[in-house]
């Protein structure tokens, strides 16, 4: 583990070493996955806010998700070797409050993206609001079933804000409109295979499942296979998503998503970049960037899959 | 397995001695322990959850079903433990032919069986290269394999751009989600059906939400998988090797064995059972994608340990890792049904852990002392469990009276309060309330506490008059608890009854074992 975050830090000296005889600022980029559908998409549009500004971007990512020593490994790393500006998603909101606060002290600006920190402050916090969002799908949810129907919601990682939040607000507006409804939580750690086991043990123990709803689209993805081991068909089970991932995308067109709140990855990443990068030229930054978000349903799917540039 | 009712005649034994001789030869097999975690597990979910059986064919079929690819995965493992190595990178090696298999599926046009080919062959060539690197250079097999968990995880997001393919073609629900059944039930629908097949498939028709549903491949793939290994390796020149080269290396190698090539092959047919267990994956996963089977081979290493296993090397055996695969995917399942809360579960998965490993261990050590002793620790802990009943609404109460406190002083001190500092002042009703919780649980767990004080003393010195003295002292405390309101905890003070007693006559069970094998 030591050696490989040598190497890292080694490949970012030699990066920031490179970038400055081209005299482009540098600009730091801590993601939290590499490899989730949601976040390539954050990344990919970082990636194309620091061509459009003309800076260099290094980003780099945890080892796995969720790990926070990495993480604050990386991020002393890019401070040491002077990023004039850091854009971080971090994997712990406080976890990572002290490295920010010795970063903005050393006057870098810091732009939290996705989930915010919580003990320090930052330049800018460019994210949706979670739990905004999250009562928007639970108004979209509430529209599908009956008061009293039984549904599942599949949590994302409690142990986090952006899993807490979204729960809480799912809950807040179903159970204000459904109050009679059972929720049954499936509990994960934004693992799929965890949301496929835990839903298909649920719709075996009873038969009374009117919906699934995702904290995330890797459970809608998850929750729709646990749905086909099963042979359900499309529709059987409606299945409610978050994140507006392709794949979720997709299977609203085939019939198996019904609603669907996607949050606007890629502003997220490419707003989060150009704070960065206005910050890192000495310019004001709004303190917080609301990236909003679009309740994707089979009405409205055309029109988000143009907007995203799906097909 | 020999045992005393082979050396002497069946009809000579009385019933006592039969019930004896049956509990030695059940807890001389590897597996006990976790087959004991899974029953006392499976128990106490059934209590737990009042509307979902637990016990129920389509309940346990659908934990077979989960089990079945990471059970292959720990299958694969077991062996490479038997051999005293260990494989880090059996994860990675499962992502990186999930995703490589749906890829040349998706995307190069290649028939299923040629894709399923190619990620059986990915899997022998990725342990060829480990086992060689550890058979033939010497190489430790654990830095070895910690390498491989990174090379053939990153190997696996290079190749495919860490991209999820789109559905895989149905040909890959043989290893999965295929119901044999299906096609039946479908044709009895239909109104296909004639004679005895008609009735068959009512048969099958009636009882498909609660039997046939969960009837899939996933499932007897991992059973035959198991039965098929199992006959092998005890059966096997290459079965006896691989517990000679565990149990010593030198010796076997001395004695003529092929130490070498035996170790290459072991890692190959743990890398070749990863890729197995990608199949089995693919068979009921949404998609194929390189992130799959993250933290597999903890998982994989945990199963085996809970099986029995020596991580030694030499002791062991597959159908112990059978059990132990069988009660992770039981955790998950059973806390999932009974509404636990997450960071409970966690605690809980990792104390099943370590009960399973402990039966395994006393177990082992054949002696009267140790079982006394984990049986009157059992003891305790039920008292224990009684106690937090009333204690935990007591300890509550006066935490946040104490933080109530705490956050007061900090705001007479002048600080600007946080939010969770605010958060923790309390309204004068609430305090109110809180004092009157604490007052009113203080006797039962004033009372509770010494009961549990002496069952955790009984634990270091428990002569038999005392043992059974405390143990009606637990049957004693069933009415009073109930009186004072708190009768969920009744279950655990007639379980710890339960366990007390035994505990006193565990020497009289193992001196009359022990005659008995002696005859």
């Amino acid at each position: 583990m030591n050696m490989k975050l040598t190497f890292a830090g080694a490949a970012i000296a030699a990066l920031i070493a490179g970038t400055a005889a081209q005299a482009q600022d540098v600009i730091g980029y801590i993601t939290k996955s590499a490899t989730n559908a949601g976040w390539m998409m954050i990344n990919q549009g970082a990636a194309d806010a620091a061509a459009e500004e003309g800076v260099q971007l290094v980003s780099v990512g945890p080892s796995f998700q969720g790990d926070l020593s990495s993480q604050l490994e990386v991020f002393e790393n890019l401070v040491a070797q002077g990023a004039k500006a850091i854009g971080v998603a971090p994997v712990d909101s406080s976890g990572i409050a002290p490295a920010v606060n010795d970063a903005m002290s050393a006057g870098i600006p810091i732009i939290a993206i996705d989930t915010g920190v919580s003990g320090a402050d930052v330049t800018s916090f460019v994210a949706t609001d979670n739990f905004a969002v999250a009562k928007e799908q639970g108004n979209a949810a509430a529209g599908l079933v009956e008061d009293g129907d039984a549904v599942i919601y599949v949590t994302g990682n409690q142990a986090q804000s952006t899993g807490q939040e979204r729960r809480n607000g799912f809950m807040e507006t179903f159970k204000a409109q459904r109050p009679k409804s059972e929720v049954i939580e499936v509990p994960t750690e934004w693992d799929s295979a965890q949301a496929q086991e835990g839903v298909e043990a649920i719709l075996n123990s009873r038969d009374d499942i009117k919906m699934v709803v995702n904290a995330w689209d890797g459970g809608t993805m998850g929750a729709k296979a646990a749905l086909e081991n099963l042979g359900y068909g499309a529709g059987d089970v409606k299945l409610v998503g978050f994140d507006g991932a392709s794949d979720a995308i997709v299977a609203m067109d085939e019939g198996w998503v019904h609603a669907d709140t996607a949050q606007m990855l890629y502003q997220m990443g490419y707003q989060g970049i150009k704070a960065a990068a206005a910050a890192a030229r000495g310019e004001d930054v709004n303190p917080r960037i609301d990236t909003g978000y679009f309740l994707v349903t089979p009405e409205t799917s055309a029109e988000y899959k143009k907007m995203i540039g799906m097909e | 397995m020999t045992d005393a009712t082979h050396s002497t005649p069946v009809p000579r034994l009385s019933l006592q001695d039969r019930m004896i001789a049956l509990l030695v030869r059940f807890f001389r097999a590897e597996w006990s322990g976790a087959l004991l975690a899974i029953v006392i597990l499976g128990l106490a979910i059934e209590v737990a959850t009042t509307d979902t059986m637990f016990f129920r064919p389509s309940n346990l079929m659908t934990i077979l079903n989960n089990s079945a690819a990471i059970g292959v995965v720990a299958g694969g493992m077991t062996l490479i433990i038997l051999t005293a190595g260990i494989d880090l990178s059996v994860g990675s090696v499962m992502g990186l032919t999930a995703a490589l298999t749906g890829y040349v599926a998706s995307f190069w046009g290649f028939p299923p069986a040629l894709a399923i080919l190619t990620g059986l062959g990915i899997g022998l060539a990725v342990g060829a290269f480990n086992g060689t690197l550890v058979a033939y250079f010497g190489m430790p097999a654990f830095i070895v394999t910690l390498a491989g968990l990174s090379i053939w995880r990153g190997t696996g997001h290079l190749t495919t751009n860490a991209q999820a393919t789109p559905k895989l073609p149905e040909a890959f629900d043989y290893f999965g989600r295929y119901n044999p059944f299906a096609g039946l039930r479908q044709a009895y629908r239909d109104g296909e059906l004639t004679g005895i097949w008609e009735n068959i498939g009512a048969f099958v028709d009636a009882n498909w939400l609660n039997f046939f549903r969960t009837f899939q491949m996933s499932m007897l793939i991992f059973i035959a998988f198991f039965l098929v290994l199992s006959i092998v390796v005890a059966n096997t020149r290459y079965g006896r090797y691989v517990y000679a080269i565990g149990s010593n290396e030198p010796g076997a190698r001395q004695a003529g064995i092929n130490t070498r090539r035996y170790t290459l092959m072991t890692y190959m047919f743990g890398s070749f059972a990863a890729a197995f267990g990608a199949l089995l994956f693919l068979g009921r996963a949404p998609y194929a994608k390189s992130d799959y089977g993250q933290m597999w081979e903890l998982d994989a290493i945990a199963a085996v340990v809970i099986g029995g296993t020596s991580l030694f090397g030499g002791r062991g055996s597959l159908w112990g890792t059978f059990m132990g695969v069988i009660l992770l995917k039981l955790i998950n399942n059973g806390l999932t049904l009974a509404q636990l809360n997450t960071f409970w579960q966690m605690v809980v998965t990792g104390g099943i852990i370590l009960v399973a490993v402990g039966i395994d261990i006393v177990r082992q050590s054949r002696d009267p002392e140790a079982v006394r002793k984990l049986l009157a620790t059992v003891g305790a802990f039920m008292a224990f469990l009684t106690l937090m009943t009333p204690a935990s609404v007591w300890l509550r109460a006066k935490i946040s009276l104490g933080e109530h406190a705490a956050a007061m002083a900090l705001r007479e001190a002048g600080d600007t309060l946080a939010p969770g500092h605010t958060a923790r002042l309390m309204e004068p009703e609430a305090i109110q309330a809180a004092q009157l919780a604490a007052q009113s649980t203080l006797v039962g767990t004033l009372v509770l506490l010494v009961l549990t004080i002496l069952a955790a003393v009984n634990i270091f010195r428990g002569a038999r008059p005392m043992t059974l003295v405390l143990a009606a002292g637990f049957v004693v405390m069933i009415p009073v608890v109930a009186l004072m309101g708190y009768q969920a905890a009744t279950p655990f003070l007639v379980l710890g009854a339960c366990a007390l007693a035994a505990s006193a006559f565990v020497f009289t069970l193992f001196e009359r074992a022990r005659s008995l094998s002696h005859d």
